[in-house]
């Protein structure tokens, strides 16, 4: 009897403390947005954004791989050529960070990072166009997401029970350093999520100690208000003028 | 004053075919508009013997916003398919598989 007490007090015990269930995050989601950018008061269509999920194993785990790619459309590559590829190995049950890998091309200017994380270490690699590669080792936070998974992370909270105004913490890794970056819950409006119709969402301003973002509420993201939280619509405010990601299509969600 | 008019509109006559022949959607129609509001303020103060070149500004104001118009409802955007992009992203996935595996080895 004792022994069977023991076995079910360990079970509850274990089934307590087992990290939480990701529920709106599995592989093989494909989220493809439309990216427009503000040319003299009109927004002007450049390029496409897609987010996807796969799982991804190797022989000890099995990693949930998050990528995000930008690619300008046919019309702008003779112009200006885009072709930039972000990307997280996370764990899939609580979405903690392995490695963040950045490759961007733009119009010809290369940047490679790396990012990985081991425990609350992070090893980076910098390798810009035309400049030797540069590395950095940095101590970072428990819960400290890099950018991709920062994104599928705030999917993963419950913005149901927050009031307008509410905010939420989170730490990120960018430009080999943790930056804060609040997130505040605006309320609920309903927009247009390309195949998945006119939605209600939640609207969650992003805001970040850092100069890549500018304005206060002005990068803002809002997620349908179910349980998968899809990203519908995206606004951004950036040093060089502003833009928005619109939702075309969502699959495999 | 017509001068003034005549000159804003004939440079932005020229801007609205450059901005009509490059991919600027409907940013395109910002130097054609100016190109038609100067050119209809010269036409209105010329006399009958100076109303040709305001006319062609005109013409050529209207034809560029039917092209931008044509291409806008038209064109779809798409993205082209890169078989260097799809091969870097090959290449940098098998990378990560390494680089994961490498870091399971310092654990």
């Amino acid at each position: 009897m004792k022994r069977l007490l023991l076995c079910l007090g360990t079970a509850f015990l274990l089934s307590a403390f087992a990290p939480q269930s990701n529920p709106a995050i599995k592989a093989g989601e494909k989220l493809v947005y439309a990216g427009s950018y503000n040319m003299s008061g009109l927004m002007t269509q450049l390029a496409q954004v897609t987010m996807s999920t796969e799982t991804v194993a190797t022989s000890k785990n099995t990693y949930l791989h998050l990528s995000c790619e930008l690619s300008t459309y046919s019309k702008w590559d003779s112009f200006f050529k885009i072709r930039d590829i972000y990307e997280s190995y996370v764990n899939p049950t609580n979405l903690k960070p392995s490695l963040y890998k950045r490759s961007i091309d733009e119009g010809g200017y290369t940047k490679k990072e790396k990012y990985t994380f081991k425990g609350n270490t992070v090893n980076s690699t910098v390798k810009k166009r035309n400049r030797p590669e540069t590395q950095k080792t940095f101590t970072i936070g428990g819960s400290t997401q890099d950018v991709i998974s920062m994104l599928y992370k705030v999917r993963t909270l419950d913005f149901s029970k927050m009031k307008e105004g509410q905010t939420q913490s989170l730490m990120i890794v960018f430009d080999e350093k943790q930056v804060p970056v609040t997130l505040k819950y605006m309320g609920k409006e309903t927009v247009n999520a390309g195949n998945l119709g006119q939605k209600p969402c939640y609207k969650i301003s992003i805001g970040a100690k850092t100069d890549a973002l500018r304005g206060k509420d002005k990068n803002l993201i809002w997620l349908t208000a179910d349980a998968k939280k899809i990203p519908a619509l995206l606004k951004f405010s950036i040093p060089v003028g502003t833009g928005q990601l619109v939702l075309t299509s969502a699959t495999g969600i | 004053m017509r001068k003034l008019f005549l000159i804003l509109s004939c440079i932005f006559g020229v801007l609205g075919i450059v901005f009509t022949a490059l991919p600027m959607d409907t940013l395109a129609f910002l130097p054609i508009g100016l190109a038609l509001v100067f050119g209809l303020l010269t036409l209105v103060k010329s006399e009958d013997h100076q109303k040709k070149i305001p006319k062609v500004v005109l013409f050529i104001g209207a034809l560029c916003s039917a092209v931008v118009l044509g291409k806008t409802l038209l064109i779809k955007d798409e993205v082209a398919t890169d078989t260097q992009f799809e091969q870097q992203k090959m290449e940098t996935k098998k990378e990560a598989q390494k680089e994961l595996e490498e870091l399971e080895g310092l654990e």
